[in-house]
């Protein structure tokens, strides 16, 4: 969940809420609240709230929240001479401006909250800058009214954001931080985007601005250019920008736009939302009239027509309302979660645990009667410890947990091979579920839930873990599986046995190969046996 | 009751009535240490009496004097060597190793040997010395003295001891019997048992180690949740690790670009697994072209993953599109992590679905405080979440004593974009709880790691109550 720093002062001055009613209100916005120092808390919100990762936003949704203002505020808006021509930029299609007049970026507070905005929504709904980037210039600097966005060439030069010398754009992509991060982005056919005045390159989209049109504390007005892949994305995030900005006192400045579907920007955009006032209250389970409906829904800075069928007027800064169900979770915040009435045991179904839960439980009671400790390990392991086929991870985080086990006996001998110095005998079982190719299931995989036991002790004889295993298998089946002798790598020549139930094998067991040993680290003889959970279910 | 030792001191006392503590170590082949021990503990009982305690010097073989009397002394063992014929210094070197300084010192002082350049020539032919007859006399019991203990004792074969020495006398008959350690099946089948005396344990002393069986303690937690759904009315279901991003995200309405699915925080499995038939697949990719405006690929959705979700379990449940359930599964889910006190990159997650006609947020909020309860978690609140295939959501807070509030869930009825292209048209709700910061909360575990402890000592110490 994205985090924003907000400065204490400010919040609690411009919503007066004191630190708890902040903490309390936001909470019911699905946001966390936590002082890092004297001057400043760290906000965690939610990621569908993009309008919250601003100071604006959350001081608007608090207004509401707590009913000092309601519905759509309705900021200022005007015309400007500025306009945007936007050309063929195959990489990065879309490109919309806008100006924002009266801002105000001092204290220094206030201009490192909008940067953290813009950085906040790169990794939000740019997709680290894949799908939105963002673009903010002093308005003043800016020469001329005509903006283009258009691609230029790589060898084109200007001076980027705080550097000194004029440089190629080829360069800044590949000398600067913000280059080599982003700038295979958007490149293509040794052109780049660039958004521009009539002097030059005011910014290269998603990579960096021009050094020329930095804002500082001094900056009264803005340019804001918003690039992207995707339209709606551009759109949407244009008018979260200008939406904050206007919440704290800034005038929104329309731009004429040339070159995209729409032909001002911002777009302002809103929606309609139909819901049936039943509906809600059905999903929510509770009884709330239309007047109160009505009321909670402004209370989250949105207005309702009521003219005919309700509907919700979507405000351009709440991207996140979708249809009937997101009104429903609105009604239900204003509502406060905290005021549902719970009630108990509504159900009368019957419950019951799977059959492999309960085979588990047999199991487990026969095997600790015949005083074995059971182990829970982990289901990663290390390619290396197993033999056969087995499911790799393509990007492990670690070697040592690079596949998934294909059975219980690699990580029997992991458990045994760290036990060598505890008191003996060491007698253990676990029971759990391995991967193993399966071409008839549409992942090519499927699980296998498998029984290991295995002893280690000074001195070992075949029998003493036949004997248990027997008799556990008798007690739960009824019937005496029997053993057929059977070789294999993992056990010594001789020394092992397939175990077998009304003619069908469900596992294996015997002595451990003293090479197999050397492999997991163990000095001291070991039983191992395995069996086949789903094998022994078809059976009984 | 007495002991196998005592008997056999009380039985030679019996035949002299009187004796010293030296007789009765000799007679009985006990050692004198011991002797004096059980005399105390005879005098206790009040069966025997130490009439007087003295004191007495005694002469006794030390470690090289017990040698030489089993191999005689170097001097002796040297002239038997030599036979009566001279030989070269080396040869008797060799024969006799470091005793030949010793041998060869003792025989020249003592005249039986002179030395030519390097050859030893005898004196005699035989030769057995005074300190050789007077050590073995010492083994017979009489006490060397005079020239000659001194010679023993400048020459280290004996030293001079002072050992206690009782008087003791019986002052009772006491009938003893046989003592024996085991009741056979003969001694009862004859009724022979009477006439032993049993050997009492040492019953206070600690047990040997006894490996016992024992379940695993994070495992049982598991079973006690399990128990709990199931006492709440749900059916338990299960699915595989190995899950293709479809019913892991794409099902879920995570669209493919969400920085959920990128390719850092799920593990990847080479490969591609097949979708669905139906046209279930057809209406996610609507939804989620309409909603998140992008061109869904099939292809990506195909991709292998070990589930990051148990949610996929309840994703697969719903393409089954069942009108009404209550399921809920326990299983383990895989994200890359760091590995660390409070992280794995493996954990388990119960998720629960509800299909029901009539079911609302409330009644989801419901089911999830008596979920809470039931694990022992007494206060719950509730507050406002956001995952994609949820809406309402909420993040369920459970109240832990010295922690404060702690994150334990999140749950939402699930969308319309969710349920409608499975077919499935009622409210469902759904939840995901994270097991193991649970377990770790009610075990008093601090590491996560020991949830999956490779260690035995550790399970076998962990209490169970």
């Amino acid at each position: 969940m994205p985090t924003i720093n907000l400065n204490k002062w400010i919040l609690q001055d411009m919503t007066g809420l004191n630190e708890q009613e902040l903490v309390d209100y936001l909470f019911k916005l699905k946001s966390e609240v936590s002082p890092v120092s004297q001057d400043e808390y760290s906000i965690e919100v939610n990621a569908d709230r993009l309008d919250m990762l601003s100071l604006g936003g959350i001081v608007r949704a608090l207004k509401g929240i707590t009913g000092k203002e309601l519905g759509e505020p309705s900021y200022p808006v005007k015309d400007t001479d500025y306009v945007l021509e936007v050309e063929k930029v195959a990489s990065r299609p879309y490109a919309l401006a806008c100006v924002i007049y009266n801002v105000k970026l001092s204290p220094d507070f206030y201009l490192k909250e909008l940067i953290q905005f813009q950085e906040k929504l790169h990794d939000t709904i740019g997709r680290r800058r894949k799908k939105v980037a963002i673009g903010i210039h002093d308005l003043e600097k800016v020469e001329g009214k005509i903006i283009r966005y258009a691609p230029v060439s790589l060898s084109t030069t200007f001076i980027p954001l705080n550097q000194e010398r004029e440089m190629s754009v080829r360069d800044v992509l590949q000398e600067t931080p913000q280059g080599k991060q982003y700038g295979n982005i958007s490149v293509w056919d040794s052109n780049s985007p660039a958004i521009m005045d009539e002097r030059g390159i005011l910014s290269v989209p998603p990579v960096i601005n021009s050094d020329r049109t930095k804002i500082t504390g001094n900056t009264k007005s803005l340019l804001i250019d918003v690039t992207g892949t995707n339209f709606e994305s551009v759109m949407e995030t244009m008018d979260l920008l200008a939406t904050a900005l206007a919440e704290l006192g800034g005038i929104i400045g329309r731009v004429k736009v040339r070159g995209m579907s729409v032909d001002r920007s911002p777009v302002l955009r809103h929606t309609s939302v139909p819901f049936s006032l039943d509906d809600v209250n059905k999903r929510l389970g509770i009884h709330v009239s239309r007047d109160e409906a009505i009321n909670l829904i402004r209370m989250m800075r949105m207005e309702v027509e009521t003219n005919k069928d309700l509907a919700v007027i979507v405000p351009p800064y709440r991207v996140d309302i979708m249809n009937y169900t997101d009104v429903a979770e609105d009604i239900a915040m204003a509502y406060g979660y905290d005021r549902f009435t719970l009630e108990s045991g509504r159900t009368a179904s019957r419950g019951s645990l799977s059959e492999k839960s309960e085979i588990y439980r047999k199991l487990r009671t026969l095997l600790v009667g015949a005083g074995f400790q059971e182990v829970y390990t982990l289901v990663l392991t290390k390619s290396s410890y197993q033999r056969g086929e087995a499911v790799n991870i393509a990007n492990p985080i670690s070697v040592e947990y690079d596949s998934v086990r294909n059975s219980l006996l690699w990580n029997s001998l992991v458990f045994l091979s760290n036990n060598q110095h505890s008191r003996f005998p060491v007698r253990i079982f676990e029971i759990g579920d391995v991967v193993n190719r399966d071409d008839s299931k549409d992942t090519k995989y499927s699980n296998s839930t498998r029984l290991s036991m295995a002893i280690m002790d000074s001195r070992v004889s075949y029998e003493m873990l036949q004997a248990p295993l027997h008799e556990v298998l008798l007690n739960l089946l009824g019937v005496a599986p029997s053993y057929r002798r059977f070789e294999s790598d993992i056990f010594m020549k001789g020394r092992s046995a397939e175990v077998v139930v009304k003619g069908e094998t469900i596992g294996r067991l015997g002595e451990a190969n003293p090479e197999l040993l050397r492999s997991f680290g163990l000095l001291y003889p070991v039983l191992l046996a395995e069996l086949d959970l789903d094998a022994l279910r078809r059976v009984m | 009751m007495l002991s196998e030792n005592e008997i056999k001191i009380l039985d030679f006392l019996k035949r002299r009535k009187e004796s010293t503590s030296q007789e009765i170590a000799e007679g009985t082949g006990l050692p004198l240490s011991s002797v004096f021990s059980i005399i105390a503990t005879l005098e206790s009982k009040g069966i025997v009496k130490v009439i007087s305690e003295e004191t007495r010097k005694v002469v006794r073989l030390t470690d090289e004097g017990k040698l030489r009397t089993e191999q005689g002394l170097p001097e002796d063992r040297l002239v038997t060597l030599l036979n009566g014929r001279p030989l070269k210094i080396q040869e008797l070197r060799n024969a006799l190793g470091k005793d030949f300084e010793i041998g060869f010192g003792w025989a020249r002082r003592k005249g039986l040997i002179t030395l030519e350049n390097d050859t030893v020539i005898p004196k005699v032919s035989q030769y057995v010395s005074p300190e050789y007859t007077a050590l073995k006399d010492l083994q017979a019991g009489k006490e060397p003295t005079g020239e000659v203990l001194e010679i023993l004792l400048r020459r280290k074969l004996v030293e001079v001891k002072e050992e206690k020495m009782l008087r003791v006398q019986l002052l009772r008959e006491v009938e003893t019997r046989p003592a024996e350690l085991y009741v056979t099946h003969e001694m009862l089948t004859t009724g022979s048992w009477r006439e032993y005396e049993f050997k009492p344990y040492n019953v206070e002393a600690n047990p040997p180690f006894f490996p016992i069986g024992k379940t695993h303690y994070f495992r049982d937690f598991i079973e006690k949740v399990k128990d709990l759904m199931v006492g709440l009315g749900f059916v338990e279901v299960s699915g595989d690790f190995v899950e293709t991003e479809f019913f892991n995200f794409d099902m879920l309405f995570q669209p493919q670009d969400h920085p959920a699915r990128e390719i850092h925080d799920s593990f990847v499995i080479e490969g591609k697994g097949n979708l669905p038939g139906s046209d279930l697949v057809r209406k996610v990719k609507e939804v989620h072209e309409k909603w998140w405006r992008y061109s869904w690929s099939e292809d990506n959705a195909r991709r292998l993953v070990l589930r990051s979700q148990t949610t996929a379990v309840t994703a697969r449940v719903l393409s089954g599109a069942p009108k009404r359930i209550r399921a809920f599964t326990i299983g383990k889910v895989f994200r890359p992590d760091s590995i660390d006190a409070t992280h794995l990159i493996e954990f388990h997650q119960m998720d629960g679905l509800v299909i029901e006609e009539d079911f609302t947020f409330r009644d989801l909020l419901s089911t999830l405080r008596d979920i809470f309860q039931g694990l022992g978690v007494k206060q719950v609140k509730f507050k406002p979440g956001y995952f994609p295939f949820t809406e309402p959501s909420v993040e369920v807070y459970g109240f832990i004593e010295g922690l404060g509030w702690v994150e334990m869930a999140g749950a939402g009825l699930l969308r319309k974009e969710v349920t409608e292209p499975a077919g499935v048209f009622s409210p469902a709700g759904a939840w995901g709880i994270g097991i193991d910061r649970l377990a770790m909360l009610f075990l008093g575990v601090k590491d996560i790691r020991d949830l999956y402890s490779l260690d035995i000592e550790y399970l076998r110490s962990r209490r169970v109550i």
